[in-house]
This record gives structure tokens, C-alpha cells and sequence, in this order.
């Protein structure tokens, strides 16, 4: 490319406003990426769950609602069902940091047959199921905070009156994908812990009436079905079962289930879409005033070039060129870099169970590129218009 | 670059005028700026123009470089009607035909010596190496083969117009043109363009059309025209060239 080196010193000519230019783009393609990232990484670890043939049974008011815990055992005798297991949401502070990872109390024994994508050593699931306080967690939350087998893992309730001394005795393990920074831990110890308090605070303490948060609450039922095929018909047969009663149930798929936060996060996530809109549209006008400016300044250059015999379309293609390479610069600078930095540092960490995992997809990244190339596309193309068709003769006299 | 085999004084004319008539419009005002205007320049012919400021010598260089359009009339160079080409067609013919050289030189600041001479050839199909064989050629005769990697800011004001010649001439073109290209300059350094200017003329066979206020400058030309509000006045032949450097 022989104009190269034109093009590239132009391009340094004012290194601060250059510098500028191709930070605010950066920055802005930076946060576009992890924004975008995000709902692509919740919508994949939405859709991956399909796989599982798992179903989900909740109260129909919501999370906050009841399930008896007698409905596990009716549930998991049903037919095309291979397994069910209380699910219920803890919520705990370990050492005073709110919501660090996810916590559920499930059935030691059935939990397993039901996440059947994870591993876990035998001797070590023997344990687990051993013993009334044992945990098992995943391999990342582990390694994230330095557990081994035998270390405790104290919980502190946060939404529930009572802690879970628990110990860990499982470490799972599984694909990457999935989230391997859970502690599942037994239901009856939660339970049996919630009965002591319950019996204490019967003289009227509040929690009495938040029957939630009591014992008996299987808080969801995680239910592994046979196949695909029945889980729609034994979604209907078990909310059909429970209609009538106290407390009736709501009963989907996995993937909807998880489709159901996404969609909590729908508006936010159009407001989201639309400031990042903003950003890139004023992003624009940034990039574009800045190349703007600089071509004012290069006026007589410009007509000097003409009248040596450079067309039109080239003018055009130099400024274009010109205004391309500093805003892709930093395009590539902050969709690059943002998931090069995200390769590194795991960011799933501290979405307490939120995502499995979080990378910035190659999809993303070379859109936020092409988003870069657009920007310094169209914020070149009107100084670039305005340089090509300027007058020569004009642009000849304003030297002197 | 080579001296082509010219028999000397061939009197065909290079640059034609016809009842060149231009004028300016800004708004709703007409300025008329050359008035029914006839010339012709010979081949290798080198032309001093002078007269009072706002004469209208700037635009009828631009005119004859193929810069500006004749509101009437018709501007033939080198057998070319210049009104007959498209703007695409007269920047194409301006890259082959014409050499610039300004008052200000021009050059172009983020560019090294070699670099803004090498510019016009960015235009042509020649390799790397035929334009750096081509942009030495220029440089050398100009006397700044040396300086290839300096930039503007790093020359004195007499080395940058001999750059600004170097670029005009690198593509060998068939005609110069130059307005007030000693404007800038002190006596001595403006002597040492003239000398350049006048090798250019005789070695290289050059057509040269200069603005200048400078009779000094215009002394060294074939032919002096004084131009007085868009008319010529008269017309001196210099029979000897005098010459202020030797
Ligand atoms: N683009 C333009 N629009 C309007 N008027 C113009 C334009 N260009 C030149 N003129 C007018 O045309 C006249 C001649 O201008 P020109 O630049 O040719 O004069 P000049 O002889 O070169 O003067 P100087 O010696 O000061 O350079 C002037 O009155 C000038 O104001
Ligand atoms: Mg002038």
C-alpha cells in the first residue's frame, strides 16, 4: 500500500487528539463487548440446557412461594420421571460477602443422577451422601477459593434464620460450560436447622407466617426426566395435580425456567441495546468532528494534492482510509482487548452463579470490530465528501 | 529525466488563449476578472507575468494549469482543449502535464523530502524502485540529494522551493507553471531558484509560465507580459537574459 505512509502520519499528525479518538473508542466498544457478551453467554447457558431433559416445579406465586416437601416423593414415583430432588435457593454469606456463589439444598442421594453431566469420585459422593453437613462444589468454586475436601464451608442465612456449618466432602467436576461454582448441600440439615427455629420463634415471631422460609419447603423440584418427549405431558400432569391445593405449582422445562431470568432482564436488556445505540451514534460525532477539524486544518494540503493530479475518489479514499485505521484502532483495541483480558480473568466468578461462564465470543468480538470499522467509516465519510469536492483554486489562495 | 532533442526555438505554440474571458461569481455579484483575453507560448518558451496585485495573474495561471475553467473562450495546451475534458480528465492531464511551484512551496509537513517528492508518482504504475531512481533524479538536480530524509520543518525556505521543484518536476512534465516562486525568499536564495528555474528552461526544455513582481525575476525570463486589470498591456521580448546568481 503506497499511500501507507501518508496516511499514517496524517494519522499521528495531532497524536492527542488522535489518541483521544481511538480511546473513546476503545472504551465504548470495551463495555459493548461485555455487554453484549453477557446476554449472549445467558442465552447460550439458557439454550445449552436443553439437552438435559430436565424439568423444573415451582410455586405458581414465584420463587418465594412453597413446595411441600412431600411432593418430592410423589413426583419422583411418577411415570417417566428418573429422578427428583428438592432445589431450594439458600443464599448465604460466606465471611460476609452477599451472594458469592450459588448455594442449593437438594437431595444428597438423588442430586447427582439428576445434574448428570457433573462427576464426582465415588468415595467422595459416598461421603457426601454420608454425611448430614457435607457439601459438594464445584471444581472452580474450589479452586476460586482454596477449598479442599474437609475444609469447612460456614454459610451464613441471609434470607433464612439460620447457618449451615457445612464441611465439604465433594468436589464435581464437568464441562466448562456449565456451572461448576455451586455448593449443593443437604435438605434435611437445612430443614432440621429451620424446625429448631421455627419451634423458638412460635410464640409469635414473624417468620411463622413466612411460610417460605420454614421448614417442610422443598423450594423447587428439580425433576430428571426419561426423555424429551414426556416432559411436557408430566410438566402438565404435575401442575394439574397440585391446581387445587394450597399451593399450586408451576412446572417448566430448564431451559424456559432459565429463559425466565433473561426474560426478567428483557426490558433492561432493550434499554441496554439502546444506550449502547447512543453511545455508538455520539461516538460518531466525536470520531467525526475530530476528523473533521483535522481536515479544516489540511485545507491547502488537500488542494496541493488535486492540483498534482489526485482524483476525487482518491482524496476520498485517503481521508476515509485515515479516519478507518484510528477509529479501528481502537475498535480493535477494546473488542480485542476486552476479550483478551476476559480470557484471563474469569468474570463468572463474581456473578454468583448468574453464568457458568463468561468469555467474550470470536462472533462478538469481530462484530464490535466491524462496529469500529462502521464508526470510523461514517464519521470519515462526510469530512472525506467535503475534502474531495473542495475547490482547488480556493484551497490554493488560502495558503497565503 | 533527459534533455529531449529539441530543435532549438521550434515556434510551434504550446499554450493557445482565445478570447479568454473569466469572471468570478459570489452571490449575486459578477467579478470580472479577465477581459477577452488572446496569447500564445511557444514550445520551451519561459514567460515572466507581472502586473499590480488583484491583475488577475493567478487565474490565468490557474487557467493555463488546467486548475480553473474560462468562463468563454477557449484554453488550448499542447494541442489539448482543456474545456473539453472532464474534471476526472483535466486532474488525469494536470498529473502528466504540469509541474507546480508555489510561493509557500507547498509542502507537505508529515512528509520527508523524498516522500513529498515521490507524491505525483504515487499517481503513476511505476515500481518502487523506478520511483526512487526517478525521485533521486529530481532531487539531484535540484542539488538536495542529501537531504532525501528531512522533513519540511528541518529545511531552510530555499531548500523547501527546491523541493517543491523537485516535485514539480519528477514526473516530466511538459509545462511549469509557478506562482511567485521567489515571493518568500531573500535576494540570494531567490537568485538560486531563478538559476534553477532557467536550467529547467534551457537543459530540460521546460515551458515555464511564472507570476512575479519581481522584475529581477521577470529579467530572467524569454518573454515578460504585464497584465492590468484582467488585459495585457504590453509586451517585452528580452532579447538577453541577465542573470543576478553569476
Ligand atoms: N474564487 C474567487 N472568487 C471571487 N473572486 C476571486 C476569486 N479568485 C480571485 N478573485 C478575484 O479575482 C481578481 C484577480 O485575482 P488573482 O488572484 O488572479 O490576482 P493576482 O494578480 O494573482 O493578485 P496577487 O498579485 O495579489 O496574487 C481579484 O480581484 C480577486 O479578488
Ligand atoms: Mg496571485
Amino acid at each position: 500500500m503506497k499511500y501507507f505512509t501518508y496516511i499514517f502520519r496524517n494519522a499521528r499528525r495531532n497524536p492527542i487528539r488522535t489518541f483521544l479518538t481511538i480511546a473513546s473508542t476503545g472504551i465504548c466498544l470495551f463495555l459493548m463487548m461485555i455487554l453484549l457478551a453477557f446476554f449472549d453467554m445467558r442465552e447460550d447457558a439458557t439454550k445449552a440446557n436443553r439437552v438435559f431433559n430436565r424439568i423444573i416445579t415451582m410455586n405458581a406465586t414465584g420463587f418465594a412461594g412453597m413446595v411441600p416437601i412431600g411432593r418430592v416423593p410423589e413426583v419422583s414415583r411418577m411415570e417417566g420421571v428418573l429422578a427428583a430432588s428438592p432445589y431450594g435457593w439458600f443464599g448465604g454469606k460466606y465471611h460476609d460477602e452477599t451472594m458469592p456463589f450459588a448455594q442449593f439444598s437438594v437431595d444428597a442421594d438423588s442430586v447427582f443422577k439428576i445434574l448428570n453431566e457433573f462427576r464426582v469420585p465415588d468415595s467422595q459422593l459416598a461421603d457426601f451422601k454420608a454425611n448430614k453437613d457435607g457439601a459438594a462444589i464445584g471444581r472452580r468454586l474450589a479452586s476460586d477459593r482454596g477449598l479442599k475436601i474437609g475444609d469447612p464451608l460456614p454459610l451464613k442465612g441471609d434470607l433464612y434464620p439460620v447457618d449451615m456449618d457445612l464441611t465439604v466432602r465433594a468436589i464435581y467436576d464437568g464441562p466448562s460450560n456449565r456451572n461448576l461454582r455451586m455448593c449443593l448441600f443437604h435438605y434435611e440439615y437445612l430443614d432440621e436447622a429451620l424446625k429448631k427455629v421455627t419451634m423458638s420463634s412460635a410464640y409469635g415471631g414473624s417468620l411463622a407466617t413466612d411460610s417460605a422460609r420454614t421448614s417442610g419447603n422443598a423450594g423447587m423440584i428439580f425433576i430428571k426426566c426419561k426423555n424429551a418427549d414426556v416432559m411436557p405431558s408430566l410438566s402438565k400432569k404435575i401442575d394439574d395435580l397440585y391446581r387445587n391445593s394450597e399451593f399450586p405449582t408451576r412446572t417448566q422445562t430448564e431451559e424456559a425456567f432459565g429463559k425466565m431470568f433473561s426474560d426478567m432482564l428483557g426490558d433492561l436488556q432493550n434499554a441496554i441495546y439502546g444506550i449502547g445505540a447512543a453511545v455508538v451514534v455520539s461516538l460518531l460525532f466525536v470520531a467525526g468532528n475530530a476528523m473533521a477539524i483535522a481536515m479544516r486544518e489540511r485545507t491547502s494540503e488537500v488542494a496541493i494534492l488535486k492540483a498534482i493530479g489526485f482524483s476525487k475518489g482518491r482524496v476520498l479514499f485517503l481521508v476515509l482510509t485515515e479516519a478507518i485505521l484510528v477509529a479501528g484502532l481502537g475498535g480493535a483495541l477494546g473488542s480485542l482487548g476486552c476479550k483478551a483480558l476476559c480470557d484471563v480473568v474469569d468474570v463468572a466468578k463474581y456473578s454468583a452463579g448468574f453464568l457458568p461462564v463468561f468469555y467474550v465470543p470470536w462472533r462478538i468480538a469481530l462484530l464490535g470490530l466491524v462496529v469500529s470499522l462502521f464508526v470510523g467509516f461514517a464519521s470519515g465519510v462526510v469530512p472525506a465528501l467535503l475534502a474531495a469536492n473542495s475547490s482547488v483554486i480556493n484551497g490554493l489562495r488560502k495558503v497565503v | 529525466m533527459e534533455a529531449k532533442g529539441y530543435s532549438f526555438m521550434r515556434q510551434t505554440s504550446s499554450i493557445v488563449l482565445r478570447s479568454v474571458y473569466k469572471e468570478y461569481r459570489r452571490d449575486e455579484f459578477v467579478i470580472p476578472v479577465l477581459a477577452d483575453l488572446d496569447l500564445e507560448v511557444a514550445e520551451g518558451e519561459y514567460l515572466a507575468l507581472m502586473g499590480p496585485s488583484g491583475s488577475g495573474k493567478t487565474t490565468l495561471l490557474n487557467l493555463v494549469a488546467g486548475l480553473d475553467r474560462s468562463t468563454k473562450g477557449e484554453v488550448t495546451v499542447h494541442g489539448q482543449v482543456l474545456g473539453h475534458l472532464s474534471e476526472a480528465e483535466v486532474t488525469r492531464w494536470r498529473a502528466n502535464n504540469v509541474g507546480f511551484i508555489f510561493q509557500t512551496y507547498n509542502l507537505i509537513p508529515v512528509l520527508t523530502a523524498f516522500e513529498n517528492v515521490e507524491l505525483p508518482l504515487l499517481l503513476t504504475s511505476l515500481s518502487r524502485r523506478k520511483r526512487r531512481e526517478h525521485v533521486m533524479t529530481a532531487l539531484r538536480i535540484v542539488g538536495l540529494e542529501k537531504r532525501e530524509h528531512h522533513y519540511p520543518r528541518q529545511l531552510s525556505g530555499g531548500q523547501e522551493q527546491r523541493v517543491a521543484i523537485a516535485r514539480a518536476i519528477v514526473t516530466d512534465p511538459y509545462l511549469l507553471v509557478a506562482d511567485e516562486p521567489t515571493g518568500d525568499l531573500d535576494r540570494t536564495t531567490a537568485g538560486e531558484i531563478l538559476d534553477l528555474l532557467e536550467l529547467l528552461n534551457r537543459e530540460f526544455q521546460k515551458t515555464i509560465v511564472m507570476v512575479t513582481h519581481d522584475p529581477l525575476a521577470a529579467a530572467r525570463a524569454s518573454r515578460v507580459l504585464h497584465l492590468d486589470k484582467g488585459r495585457l498591456v504590453d509586451e517585452v521580448i528580452q532579447e538577453t537574459r541577465v542573470s543576478i546568481a553569476s
